[in-house]
């Protein structure tokens, strides 16, 4: 079979939401009982990726970028408008079923437990569901409790677990079944960062272990850094960016940006040569170096002998900040995969 | 759909219910006061006519139907705002990512509210109602059984109904007046109030074009007596066209409205 390496095919994929505007005030209320206005929101527009067996792609964008609806599209939850996908050879939103039992999900801000029940019976639940043998069943869940110290939470109703533990439930329970695709919807939102770091120990494990493709959204860019080899950004429902995440910080390597405080009394600084200012706020200056990286001691040491300064230092850019730089500055270049940054 | 799925989710559903514990006291209290109310109405009725057979019923009769049609009516309950709440909170999505008919699931939770409310209420209203009115019922076990097939699939038909009415959730932000409406339509057409015996004659194509009389009416009056055993084959099949056509109703609903489904809150 052709698809036996990929895991993920997304085609001209498309999905609009028809909304109905109602008029501000009373008024326009009254006006919208007879006549209403409908919208359509194109909320993903016809966007094009494979995913191969084993890849573990960031799935990153503003709120209202169309993350969410694309796993909801690929998880057999949405009908797209128009386009193609297929999960596992599977088309999601006809095979809904036959997908499911395919795939792993989670959604940071949903628990797929059942509230009133304890965790251990949630999962015996979930191992009829998907149909899960009991030897199977036993092995799995003995991995998961090690790997997400599952054991003291499990006589513990699902409604009186923290965030974070139950993150960690809901993440075992997406995998009873060893899905080989994993679709995560920002699970790690509100987890503090020691929680957070666990969770990632353990994503990587289980993607190096068992190869499991997963597909991971949010906000947290030491996500991205620690987690995802690739990365798919998506800006109003397009993809702007598709490609390695460490080719966008070669990119951008040589943008390092070297922060300095001057003192209250030097504060006006006039052509240091070989820099650009980029960003001022008060007596605290961004700058950046206008050729490459070779001249950043001499730079620093011409700061440092012409200037007063109460401190300097040199960042490097975070994947957040290139995210950001590309958000804001539209930087136009082309990525391997022939991709635009921007349209 | 497997079976062991499915009791566990009946089970589950049920033990929700036992919660409810104050509820479902209410729940007899208020079971009971309808059939005290429609079994006085009927007697003070039937003593202004000099007659004592109506439309085929004796004073006897009708308040055996009264009763029972009650009784059915109590096991028959279910919440029919699931899935209007499941699509209003969007927790609809943690349940299509499942590898479970949403149907199936849905009817497993009607089938554990059905059974608490038919020990918790239909007993304990049968029971009192046998000793403090006349109620006869022909002791024929080869028409109880029947009464349970027809039972069974008058349930099937509810259910169907409710998922129906449940799936405009996906159409429409708003569905409580199509809820009173659907519950209007039942109440009346299905024989909750009057046995369909008692219509108007230019009401009776509009009943039989309707699925409601095989819901609560036929099993009522299968179990009454009403109905010959030699017809009763009739009327089962008569029930499981309708679930054919219900399940067709369903099925496109279903198709149509996955298309239009919003996930509310992300």
């Amino acid at each position: 079979m052709q698809h036996d390496n990929i895991a993920i095919e997304v085609k001209s994929l498309r999905k609009e939401f028809k909304v109905s505007s109602s008029g501000k005030g009373f008024l326009g209320k009254l006006q919208a009982l007879f006549h209403r206005r409908h919208k359509i929101i194109t909320a993903v527009k016809d966007i094009d990726f494979k995913i191969s067996r084993g890849e573990f792609v960031g799935y990153v964008g503003e709120n209202g970028a169309g993350k969410s609806t694309t796993i909801k599209m690929l998880t057999g939850i949405l009908v797209p408008t128009s386009g193609t996908a297929e999960v596992n050879g599977i088309v999601p939103y006809k095979n809904r079923k036959k997908n499911a039992a395919k795939i792993g999900v989670v959604f940071g801000q949903r628990t797929q437990l059942w509230w009133d029940l304890p965790v251990r019976e949630s999962f015996d639940l979930l191992r009829v569901i998907f149909r899960v043998s009991r030897s199977e069943f036993d092995r799995q869940m003995d991995k998961l409790e090690q790997a997400l110290d599952l054991k003291p939470l499990l006589e513990m109703p699902v409604r009186k677990l923290s965030l974070g533990q139950r993150m960690r439930c809901d993440l075992a329970a997406s995998l009873i079944h060893n899905p080989p695709v994993l679709f995560l919807d920002e699970p790690t939102i509100g987890l503090d960062v020691l929680a957070k770091e666990n969770i990632r120990n353990f994503l990587a494990e289980i993607n190096r272990e068992e190869g499991t493709t997963i597909i991971l959204t949010t906000h947290d860019m030491n996500d991205i850094e620690q987690l995802c080899k690739r990365l798919i950004i998506l800006e109003e429902g397009r993809i702007m960016f598709d490609g390695e995440t460490e080719f966008l910080k070669q990119k951008f390597v040589h943008e390092k940006v070297i922060e300095v405080e001057f003192h209250e009394d030097g504060c006006v600084i006039q052509g240091i040569p070989g820099v650009t200012v980029v960003r001022e706020q008060g007596c605290k200056k961004w700058l950046t170096l206008d050729n490459d990286n070779s001249g950043i001691g001499e730079v620093i040491g011409t700061i440092a002998s012409q200037y007063k300064i109460k401190d300097i230092s040199v960042k490097e850019p975070s994947v957040e900040s290139i995210i950001r730089n590309i958000y804001d500055n539209r930087v136009r270049l082309s990525t391997p995969s022939g991709k635009s940054f921007t349209e | 759909m497997n079976p062991e799925l499915f009791l566990k989710f009946v089970s589950i559903s049920f033990q929700k219910q036992v919660t409810y514990r104050f509820d479902c006291f209410v729940g007899i209290v208020n079971g009971f006061l309808y059939v005290f109310i429609f079994t006085s109405l009927w007697t003070a009725l039937y003593s202004q006519f000099d007659a004592t057979v109506h439309n085929g019923f004796t004073l006897t009769a009708i308040i055996t139907y009264a009763v029972l049609v009650m009784a059915v009516r109590i096991s028959f309950t279910m919440d029919d705002s699931i899935i209007y709440r499941k699509v209003m909170d969007g927790s609809i999505a943690m349940e299509l990512i499942r590898p479970t008919s949403f149907f199936f699931m849905n009817l497993a939770e009607n089938v554990g509210h059905s059974l608490f409310h038919i020990m918790a209420r239909t007993v304990p209203i049968v029971i009192i109602s046998i000793f403090l009115f006349d109620i006869s019922i022909p002791f024929e076990p080869v028409r109880f059984l029947a009464f349970l097939f027809s039972f069974l699939a008058g349930y099937v038909l509810i259910s169907m109904l409710n998922f129906a009415a449940g799936l405009l959730a996906f159409w429409f932000v708003e569905i409580f007046p199509f809820m009173l409406f659907k519950y209007a339509l039942f109440t009346f057409f299905a024989g909750g109030i009057v046995p369909i015996d008692f219509f108007p004659e230019f009401l009776k194509p509009l009943v039989n074009i309707l699925p409601f009389q095989y819901m609560l009416y036929f099993p009522t009056v299968i179990l009454t007596g009403r109905i010959p055993l030699t017809e009763v084959h009739s009327i089962i099949i008569a029930q499981l066209m309708w679930i054919l056509i219900m399940g067709v109703i369903c099925t496109l609903m279903w198709s149509a409205g996955k298309k239009k489904l919003v996930i509310q809150g992300g």
